[in-house]
Order: structure tokens, then sequence, then C-alpha cells
């Protein structure tokens, strides 16, 4: 009985929603979205970035970038990648952690037994502890 | 009427004489441990039990979310309805655990459901979205569904965006488990229940052995069966029945967020899968299979992996480059119903009365979900009340949970003022809310012991002194050790260190602990392992040299 009813309910609801979109012009919704969700830090990707994502979220950790190129700002080099690229939605309130410093990514990139572009990640990391 | 045993009773282990209480709740999931602390703010003494640790089971392996439940649109709107009202509460009460998780549900040619019907699913759906302070959905075009993830396969013809909440479920449980333990209540991880203790037709108490195997008592006016799935092996020490079908659930874990979006996904079969962004990780599940096997190990198999991968791959073509750290593997407490898949099964719970079948002080709640926790909990105490003839109403749906009692300070002032990274000042916050400071509280200060979530010593520590961690698996529970991509490879040894030090453990001690830690990590690594994660496995062995750790390969 209350599935009957509950189908019943959304056949009403479909029929309602087909009318509407015959009677109104549909608008793009995507701004909405996007300005809906910034404050929470959820954001599109660039395309470029998107392509490149798998390669960019590598990091294992094993501390061997750090070895080859130490810091950026406070915080050590794996941590940009293993800690900081996790594309966490508030990370804009990190920004302090990694102010100024600017360590030898391409030296880090090549001790790096996974592949991790370091070079690419700081920038990102940056961009995104900008806010 | 006031508790009959009024006295309030500190937590102590290993105690051996008969202790007393008004309640004694069987079961440290989210549901048990939100029936303790709505009794224990009612004012009445309350045990609670749990034979693993804190939301150790069906609670730790759902999808992290406090969702309404728009699937159950097709079954009972009344689902739906109270799941979302009482998702409302949920995020009220904990917003520090909390965080919105927007879905893409993207329609492609040939799915189950086209883009109208979707969209007069979300169009009810937000009826009840309010409930639950959410937005409204949003539809998108092909064009602007790829525009807000790029990853989405280029066939989709369209999309709804929908808004749900993630939280933390293990904070979730050990928040009500703190505050079940600051209005009085007795709380005892790694503590089973062994037998009812029976007087002719009536449960008055329970016999449990703690972790260090000592046998007790405790006795009490009413037992509350909130296992789970394990919900008919206790009924059954009662000699009642509780009839349940139990679904086996697994979810793959990435140790990082793929995109910020949240993307649904249709199955081979037909059943709506998710890929679900959490704060810094990714959830992509789930599978509902009926389980028959032994609820103490459930193992993940390959198949269920490439199943949920399969159909991720038609809608996110990428997603077999991205390197997967663990999987989950949980078994749904499901009501019992005949000839129904189990994706119909609805998500309805029950509470059981077995006076009725002649047991009388004995009470189970069955079925339910994680968004409905705090309303199931409410229901439960409501019968246990009643059988005492306690006059209390619940407070739970406006009683902040511990660390919600006021605002946060921003992250960055804590960082400075502690020596912290802002970084770890944020996950520090998302676990103990406006209490974060007090966590620091401690000679090692802000020195990192997992640098990939960051965890400092000082609060890791912290959750073994006073958040009842007992192994370095409680520690994943209650903190995130080991979450990250390191998987633990760089943190776990050190973190035994940190553990063993608060809890007097023996070098020898130390070392099996992490052992231990690392075996069982193993069996939810195993079934992801792709070429990328053999090659940190052989990284991570070679950390661990010296840990004898054949049994794991």
């Amino acid at each position: 009985m209350g599935r009957a009813d509950s189908l019943a309910k959304l056949a009403w609801a479909y029929g309602i929603h087909l009318t509407r979109r015959r009677l109104t012009r549909p608008r793009t919704q995507l701004e909405d979205l996007l300005h809906t969700y910034a404050p929470d830090g959820i954001r599109a990707l660039e395309p470029a970035e998107r392509e490149r994502h798998p390669h960019l979220v590598r990091c294992i950790n094993c501390g061997l970038c750090a070895l080859a190129a130490g810091r950026m700002g406070k915080t050590r080099l794996p941590d940009i990648a293993s800690s900081y690229m996790r594309l966490y939605a508030r990370l804009g309130e990190a920004s302090t952690d990694i102010d100024g410093g600017e360590p030898d990514f391409e030296a880090a990139a090549s001790a790096c037994p996974v592949g991790v572009p370091l070079g690419e990640v700081a920038e990102i990391v940056r961009r995104m502890t900008a806010g | 009427m006031a508790s009959v045993f009024p006295g309030r009773t500190p937590i102590i282990r290993g105690v051996s004489a008969p202790s007393a209480h008004d309640v004694c709740v069987i079961g440290g999931g989210v549901t048990g441990a939100g029936i303790a602390r709505d009794l224990s703010l009612r004012g009445l003494s309350v045990l609670l039990l749990e034979k693993g640790d804190w939301g150790g089971g069906t609670s730790g392996a759902s999808s992290w979310m406090i969702h309404g439940g728009p699937r159950y649109l097709e079954f009972d709107w009344e689902t739906t309805r109270l799941s979302t009202q009482d998702a409302g509460h949920i995020v009220t009460i904990a917003r520090n655990l909390v965080y919105r998780v927007v879905f893409i549900i993207p329609v492609l040619p040939h799915d189950r459901n086209n883009i109208e019907r979707m969209e007069t699913a979300m169009e009810v759906y937000d009826r009840f979205q309010p409930l639950k302070k959410a937005h409204p959905h949003r539809r998108l075009t092909a064009d602007e569904a790829r525009q807000a993830e790029p990853g989405l396969s280029p066939d989709v013809i369209g999309a709804v965006t929908m808004e749900e909440w993630g939280v933390d479920p293990h904070r979730l449980v050990y928040a009500n488990v703190e505050d079940a333990v600051a209005h009085g209540a007795r709380a005892l991880n790694h503590t089973k229940v062994i037998d009812l203790i029976r007087d002719g037709g009536k449960v008055i108490g329970v016999r449990y052995r703690a972790s260090d195997r000592s046998i007790s008592e405790a006795r009490a006016r009413v037992v509350v069966n909130a296992t789970g799935p394990w919900s008919p092996e206790v009924s059954g020490m009662a000699g009642v029945p509780v009839r349940l079908r139990p679904a086996k659930g697994i979810h793959i874990v990435y140790p990082h967020r793929i995109s910020n979006f949240s993307i649904s996904a249709e199955s081979i079969d037909g059943r709506d899968l998710l890929m679900v962004s959490h704060a810094g990780f990714t959830l992509l599940g789930t599978t509902d299979d009926d389980f028959y096997g032994d609820l103490d190990s459930v193992d993940v198999l390959e198949d269920e992996v490439d199943y949920l991968l399969q159909a991720f791959e038609r809608v996110f073509p990428s997603i077999r480059e991205y390197r997967p750290a663990r999987t989950t593997a949980g078994v749904r407490p499901t009501l019992y119903k005949w000839r129904r898949y189990e994706d119909e099964l609805s998500r309805e719970y029950e509470v059981i009365d077995h006076a009725a079948q002649g047991v009388e002080g004995f009470v189970t709640i069955a079925g339910g979900k994680l968004s409905m926790y705090r309303k199931m909990a409410e229901e439960t105490s409501d019968a246990v009340c009643r059988k005492l003839g306690h006059q209390s109403r619940s407070t739970t749906a406006t009683t902040p949970l511990p660390g919600n009692e006021s605002d946060m300070e921003s992250p960055s002032e804590l960082a400075r003022r502690c020596g912290i990274p802002a970084l770890a000042a944020i996950k520090l916050q998302s676990r103990h809310g406006c209490r974060a400071e007090k966590v620091l509280d401690d000679a090692r200060g802000g020195r990192l012991v997992c640098r990939c979530e960051p965890i400092t010593e000082a609060e890791l520590a912290y959750a073994a002194r006073s958040e009842q961690v007992r192994s370095l698996a409680d520690a994943f529970r209650r903190v995130s050790l080991t979450a990250g991509p390191c998987a633990g490879a760089a943190c776990v040894m050190r973190a035994g260190e940190v553990i063993g030090g608060e809890l007097g453990w023996s070098a020898s001690q130390r070392f099996d602990s992490v052992r231990e830690f690392v075996r069982g990590s193993w069996l939810g690594r195993a079934p992801v392992l792709g070429s990328a994660g053999w090659a940190q496995e052989e990284l991570a062995q070679g950390a661990m040299r010296g840990l004898e750790l054949n049994g794991a390969r």
C-alpha cells in the first residue's frame, strides 16, 4: 500500500513536471550551482587540471622529496602533495602554512618514486589556499 | 520518577562485582550510543557495552552520510520525511562533524530513469530538503554538467544535482558516547556480552567479558539490544527471535577527493551507486547483497570491486587511473522481508518490546539507518521509559553534542596560538569542535605523528588517555590515524609509541600492536591493490622491515 501510494504520488508529480517544462523556458543553472556552493569550497576543476588529476594525487608520503628539496613555507614538501592536495574544501583557511619559500620542485619531482609533478601540485595548492 | 540508582558511576575497567543500572544498552554503534545518550540525559543510570570499538561495525562501514534518502520516495515518503527531519536535528547538534556533499546525478542514454524522471524525483525531494537545511536541486545540460565536472563521460545527456550532508560516523558515535558518560553513563568498549541474566521470564541483567578476559555481571531493569545485524544473536540469548535480512555493502576508499562534486552512477543491474566526496577522501559504493556469512568476518571480494568500478567507468572514465587505499565492508540490519530484491528493501526500523513474547525487561531496536539514528534512539528510549514508568522527554534533538556548545574560533588563530599547521587545526576542530584547544593541552604540543591527515601527537595521546583508544585500529576510528595516502607506512610505528606510552605498553606490546594493525589493514587493502598499490605496498614493507608481516603477504 505504501509503495503503491508513493508511486501514484510520483506519477502525479511527473505529470506536473512535464507540463511545467512545456510551459516555461529552461534557464541555465550552472552559475547558481557554483555560486551556492562556493562558500563550502565546492568548485569546478579546470579541464586541464582534471586530466592531470590522477597524477597529482599519487603521493604516498614516502618523504624522498623532502630530502631533495625541503619545505614550502613551514610545510614539508611531501605534505603539500599528500595532505594539502586532497581538495579539502576548507583549504582557503590554511594559507599561512605555505606562505614563503620556493623549494627546488624539479629536484623534488625527480626524487619522487611515483612521479608526482610537485611543481604543478604546489601551484594548485597555492591557488586553493588563496581561496 | 527519579532513577532508582541515583549514584553516578565512573568508568571502571575490569570490575568483577555486579553493578546495577536502570538500563543496560548492548551495542556501541550509532544507535546504541544514541540510546545511551538519550537515557542519560533523561536522568537514568545507563551501562553501555560494545564488544569491539565504538562505531566499529555497521556504523563505521556506512557511506558516511546523513541523507534523506530520495531512493525511498519510490517506497515510502514517510521514511524520507522522517529521515530528512532527523538529519536536520543531527546537523544542528553536530555542526563540527558535518559538511555539505553535493551530488551530480548524470543521465546517460538507456539509463533506467530519463532526465525528466530524475528531475521529478528531485523536485519532490526538494520539498523535504529545508528540513535538513539543504538547498534545492539544479538541472544541468550536458555541457554544464561537464563544466562542473570535466571528468564526466561525453555520453552524458544531462544531469541534476542533489545536496546531502557528510559526517564522520566514528566521531558521531563517540560524541554520543562521550556525552552519555558526561551525564553519568558507564561505557565500556572491547567488552562482550556473553549471556543475559534471566529470572524466570524476565531479563534482569547481562554477563560480560572485558578486554582483560575478566567476567563481570551487571543488573539492569531493562536491557536494550541495539546490536544491528547481531540482534538475532543477542535476542537468541533471551530465547526470542528477531528476524532480519542482513545485507552486505562494500565501499572502495580513495585517500583524496577525486572530485569536489559527488557523482552517482547506474550499475549493470540498474542500481544507483555513489561516489561520495568527503572532507579529504572519496568513498565509492555501495553493494547491497543478502549476507549469510560470519558477521565478524566480512571480506571484500575482487568481483565486488569490479562491479563498482565498472559502473563508474561508464560515467567517469578515468576512475581506474586513481589509486584506492582500501575497502570497507559492513552488514546492514535490514528488517526481514520475503520476495524482494535487496535494493527494494526499505530502511524502516522497529522497536520491539519482547514482553509480548513473554520476555520482560528486554527491548530490541532493529533496522533503520545512520541518518535516523537519533530518532531511533529517542523512540527506543521512550519505550524504555514507559517500561520504567519514568516521566521524561528526549532532549537530544536540541542539546548540542560535545564540541558544539559554542562557536569555533578561526583555525588559523588556533594554529597560531598552539603552534600547529592551520590544516591540522582545521582537522582538529572537525573532530573536537570548540573543545579543540583542550586536546592540545599536552607537553608534546603540536608535533605531528600522522602527516597525511594531519594529526598531532598530543591529540593521539589524548585519544588514548581520554577517548578509550586501546589499539591502533581504535585510533584509526577516533582520529583517522593512517587514513591518508601513506596508509600508515610513515606513521604507524611512531603512533604505536605514543599510544603505548599512554597505556603503559611494554616494547614488545607496542611492536605487536603495530604488527596486528598492519595485518588487519592488509585485509582491506588487498582487494584494491593495482600496480601502483603494489608499488606502495613494497615501499611500506621496506619501511616496516622487522615486523614479520609474511602472514599479510
